[in-house]
């Protein structure tokens, strides 16, 4: 039996960054937050990410939530 | 290339700062202070000195970068 433990949590928002001028891709720029706290409920990511994006001048693409679990032996 | 930078204090009094590319220009200080005070209140990040627990300060970064020939 395999135990996951989560170990490490960061909060990733996407922005949208214009559009490839060769291909007319859409380019998207990441933002990665570290240290979040392990417990950080998904509203408490929003409320955050909802204060920090008009700071800034991109529009947002999406909101992400990277976490790293530990696996080992039980 | 300019960011913001939003600085906090932690409980050990040490500077947590998160930064943002491309800031809104002009700045309203307002706003700045609001979501910062919203970053404490959720308290959702943590920090190697403990919680963030103030507010320290705020300001604009700006980068000049000029090559040169060699």
């Amino acid at each position: 039996m395999a135990l996951a433990e989560r170990i490490d949590s960061r909060l990733q928002l996407t922005f949208e960054d214009g559009t490839d001028p060769i291909s007319g891709d859409q380019i998207y720029k990441t933002k990665s937050f570290n240290n979040v706290k392990i417990d950080a409920t998904a509203d408490q990511l929003l409320a955050v990410t909802e204060t920090l994006v008009p700071l800034q001048q991109l529009v947002l693409y999406s909101v992400k939530r990277n976490d790293t679990e530990l696996i080992t032996e039980d | 290339m300019k960011k913001i930078e939003l600085k906090f204090e932690n409980e050990e009094g040490k500077t947590v700062t998160f930064s943002l590319d491309n800031p809104v220009e002009p700045v309203d200080p307002v706003a700045v202070s609001e979501a910062m005070d919203a970053i404490l209140s959720e308290n959702a990040f943590f920090s190697s000195g403990g919680d963030l627990v103030a507010k320290k300060s705020a300001r604009i970064v700006e980068r000049n970068v000029s090559e040169i020939e060699i």
